[in-house]
């Protein structure tokens, strides 16, 4: 009746995870009853659950991202405290635990951390700059948030439902095979990762035709803001690579579902295979993360510099050259696996021209703040902190793309403190940077910046700390994932780094109580014009928050830095662009959709993991049936009058043109 | 560049979302006249691969080059009549997205085959003895 499923698989041997779970989902419980009880449900039902609007959802993948963030990172406190304490002794997880918690990190913090962040960023900001009402999918887009959600509800009721995976962030056969994994743990991973995954892949179709096929009149290719360049870029290769991820991970649900031997070791398998499959997801991957991450560097310095981005065309050129080449490296990952000198020294040059590209970007960063008008306001503080963390991680990148020198270094800790320095110096830096950036576009208020400031130190100086010592003790020969080590050597650089984790747990704590001081303060810290930054895109020209209707009017583009050509016309005028002519607009209707999608994708996930066959047949019709209501609605758009938009529009006018009136007119 | 970007753009107002084109009758019955034409030449390219694998009637060693060949002319069709990728300049975007799938798939396969056929190069040759 209930599969596999017994009383048997709740941890209650294993207090750690139950405390962690039972507290975590208590708390969840708690904070539902709360909303409820206070009457929140039916706004939260409508304006965030069953919202089609891109602001919205974008909103809800960077919240889903920061409480992963949060879960992921007493992960990272966990293992640094293991190693920090594992010298000639045991220390307090024992292996089996320390296996679950270092591939939960991985997969948490790539999968539902930085990739939500990301596409929550692109979500909110990416229809703004382009100057459309929303994407080209509205409801499309609330199904791919809601299983994205899906995956990572999955993987948290790993932690009291069962266990989960061993393998590490990616699951290498054959250790992820049945006969060496017979538990469920890599089943949660495979299955929450592929209901994921198809969220992933929506997004990315979603976002491609929004970006080509969606322009204010006169948004030409050309004259996108760099962040729309990067978005596009990353959506591109989100639709070339997470098919292959899928497909990869299919072949090993059927190897440990149907008895299939694609990746066995007998039977004809090919172990290789799947590390060659993987890869070619996974190097795309890094890309698909970080060059949206290059887009909010870029946005951040032009407008913090009041000057346009240096080298425009040649920063659109180097971020589609990345996109095509992220597709020629993949290699580098694997060069110790047994291919031949040629194989591994084509792919270690390829490796190492893609860092012509990226240094092209640094470089064009670096002349944009040159002879320009500097505010260092915390985004800026994320920025030059990434300018110089990113170098690093260059130089090791290249380092590692050497095939004798991979040979040392692979599967070291210097490999971890690699990607951490891309990971955490590139991706999550640009995020908080973008995160501080939007704020006031999402919310109407500024955040903190004495709290952001101290948060960007701590985070600066605690990363550092943490991982530079890994670099040493990686050259030093100590392998990752060790539970346990008898190194005097190595002993010292590992209370190191568990300092290091501590000081960004203080950035952490700094960044929790900026929220909550920038909320109280809100009234003060509110963003009347919509235009707090004095920016140059799009998306400053309207209101903080911005209408449902994103523009009363779809702007009309006359070059790069849109909004910047506008308030310079309007500089010069001493007034205001005339009132346009208002209309009435169309807009998408809220549809539950996608939530209900996603509540039969999470019981169909959870069936499949405990094979509880009649209940995934039941979920799967479920799911299918909200596809063929949501194709047989007959009304698909609310109308906002012409007067409701017109009393909008005039209230950010009104606004504008006070801020106006108190600036000097040009020269 | 910008040539190109402005052509991209001076047809705005006849370039829609996927879904999003606007019918009338007449185009519905011309779309369908394209659909069962393509349909048609699929199912006949398919019905000559699986004759050509059964008969006698052909020299032997050709037909595994017949078949690449009739496989190319199936996915020509179904990019053609399916797909509706066409020169016309409104399909600028789906030839530059196809011309992007191609190359993916092609680096994905040719980089694979390589890969793997030089995987055991490193090993000792008692193993590729085995292989």
């Amino acid at each position: 009746m209930l599969g596999k499923l017994t009383w048997a698989d709740i941890p209650l041997d294993q207090p750690i995870p139950l405390i962690a779970g039972v507290g975590a989902f208590s708390i969840v419980g708690l904070v539902v009853i709360y909303v409820l009880l206070k009457g929140w449900g039916p706004y939260l039902w409508r304006e965030w659950i069953t919202s089609v609007d891109h602001k919205h959802i974008g909103v809800m993948y960077v919240f889903l991202a920061a409480v992963m963030l949060l879960r992921g990172f007493v992960d990272a406190i966990m293992m640094r405290s293991q190693q920090a304490l594992a010298f000639q002794a045991p220390g307090y997880l024992p292996p089996d635990h320390y296996d679950q918690i270092f591939a939960a990190h991985g997969t948490l913090m790539i999968f539902f951390v930085a990739m939500a962040f990301v596409i929550g960023l692109i979500n909110i900001v990416v229809p703004l700059q382009l100057g459309v009402r929303d994407v080209a999918f509205p409801t499309l887009n609330s199904v791919s948030f809601w299983l994205t959600a899906t995956g990572a509800l999955l993987i948290n009721i790993s932690l009291v439902v069962g266990e989960f995976s061993h393998v590490g962030w990616l699951p290498f056969p054959p250790l992820s095979e049945l006969r060496y994994s017979p538990g469920v743990g890599m089943d949660y991973y495979l299955w929450s990762l592929q209901i994921s995954g198809v969220g992933t892949l929506l997004t990315g179709v979603n976002f491609v035709t929004t970006i080509l096929k969606l322009h204010a009149p006169g948004m030409t290719y050309m004259r996108m803001p760099v962040f729309c360049w990067t978005a596009f870029a990353s959506m591109l290769l989100i639709v070339a690579a997470f098919p292959v991820l899928t497909a990869t991970l299919a072949m090993l649900l059927l190897d440990r579902y149907l008895g299939f031997h694609f990746f066995t070791n007998e039977a004809g398998g090919n172990v290789m295979m799947f590390n060659n499959l993987i890869w070619i997801w996974g190097h795309p991957e890094v890309y698909i993360l970080v060059l949206p991450a290059f887009g909010v560097f870029s946005e951040v310095f032009s407008t913090y510099s009041g000057k346009p981005l240096f080298g425009y065309r040649s920063m659109v050129a180097a971020t589609m050259v990345i996109c095509i080449l992220s597709f020629t490296v993949w290699l580098h990952h694997f060069f110790t696996m047994g291919a031949g000198a040629d194989v591994n020294a084509v792919f270690g040059i390829l490796s190492m021209i893609i860092a012509v590209p990226t240094g092209v970007k640094v470089f064009n960063w670096m002349f944009t703040m040159y002879g320009g008008r500097v505010r260092y306001a915390s985004p800026m503080y994320w920025g030059i902190g990434f300018i110089v963390t990113i170098i690093i991680a260059g130089m090791t990148g290249v380092l590692l793309a050497v095939p004798p020198a991979d040979f040392l270094l692979h599967n070291s800790l210097f490999l971890v403190a690699h990607f951490h320095n891309v990971i955490i110096g590139a991706i999550l830096f640009g995020m908080f940077a973008g995160y501080t950036y939007w704020f006031p576009k999402a919310f109407g208020f500024r955040l903190d910046e004495r709290l952001g400031k101290a948060a960007f130190w701590c985070w600066f100086v605690g990363f550092y700390l943490a991982f530079m010592p890994l670099y040493v003790v990686g050259l030093m020969g100590m392998t990752r994932r060790m539970q346990h080590y008898d190194n005097p050597a190595w002993y010292p650089w590992l209370l190191v780094a568990a300092a290091g984790a501590a000081v960004i747990l203080v950035g952490i704590g700094f960044q929790i109580a900026q929220l909550v001081v920038s909320i109280r303060n809100r009234e003060e810290l509110r963003d009347t014009t919509g235009d707090p930054w004095d920016g140059r895109a799009l998306e400053w020209s309207t209101s903080s928050p911005p209408p449902p209707f994103n523009f009363a009017v779809l702007p009309h583009v006359e070059g790069t830095d849109a909004y910047w050509l506008m308030k310079q016309r309007a500089r010069e005028r001493g007034a205001p662009e005339p009132e346009p002519a208002y209309q009435d607009i169309e807009l998408p209707r809220n549809s539950a959709t996608g939530f209900v999608c996603a509540f039969f994708a999470a019981i169909l996930g959870f069936s499949l993991i405990w094979q509880i066959w009649w209940l995934a047949a039941l979920a799967f019709v479920g799911a299918f049936a909200t596809f063929v209501v949501f194709a047989w609605r007959d009304r698909t758009e609310y109308r906002i009058p012409a007067a409701e938009v017109a009393r909008i529009d005039r209230e950010n006018r009104a606004a504008r043109r006070l801020a106006l009136a108190q600036m000097e007119p040009a020269e | 560049m910008s040539d190109t970007d402005a052509r991209l753009h001076l047809h705005h107002a006849s370039d829609h979302a996927p879904g999003d084109e606007p019918v009338s009758g007449h185009e519905i019955a011309e779309g369908l006249l394209g659909y069962i034409v393509g349909l048609f030449l699929a199912a006949l390219i398919t019905a000559v691969a699986f004759f050509l694998v059964g008969t006698s009637l052909v020299w032997q060693p050709s037909i595994p080059v017949a078949l690449l060949v009739l496989a190319v002319a199936q996915m020509g069709v179904h990019l053609v009549f399916f797909l509706h990728i066409t020169t016309g300049p409104d399909n600028y975007n789906n030839v530059l997205a196809l011309a992007f799938g191609v190359l993916i798939v092609g680096l994905i396969i040719v980089g694979s085959m390589w890969i793997m056929t030089n995987m055991n190069h490193n090993m000792m040759p008692m193993n590729m003895m085995h292989m």
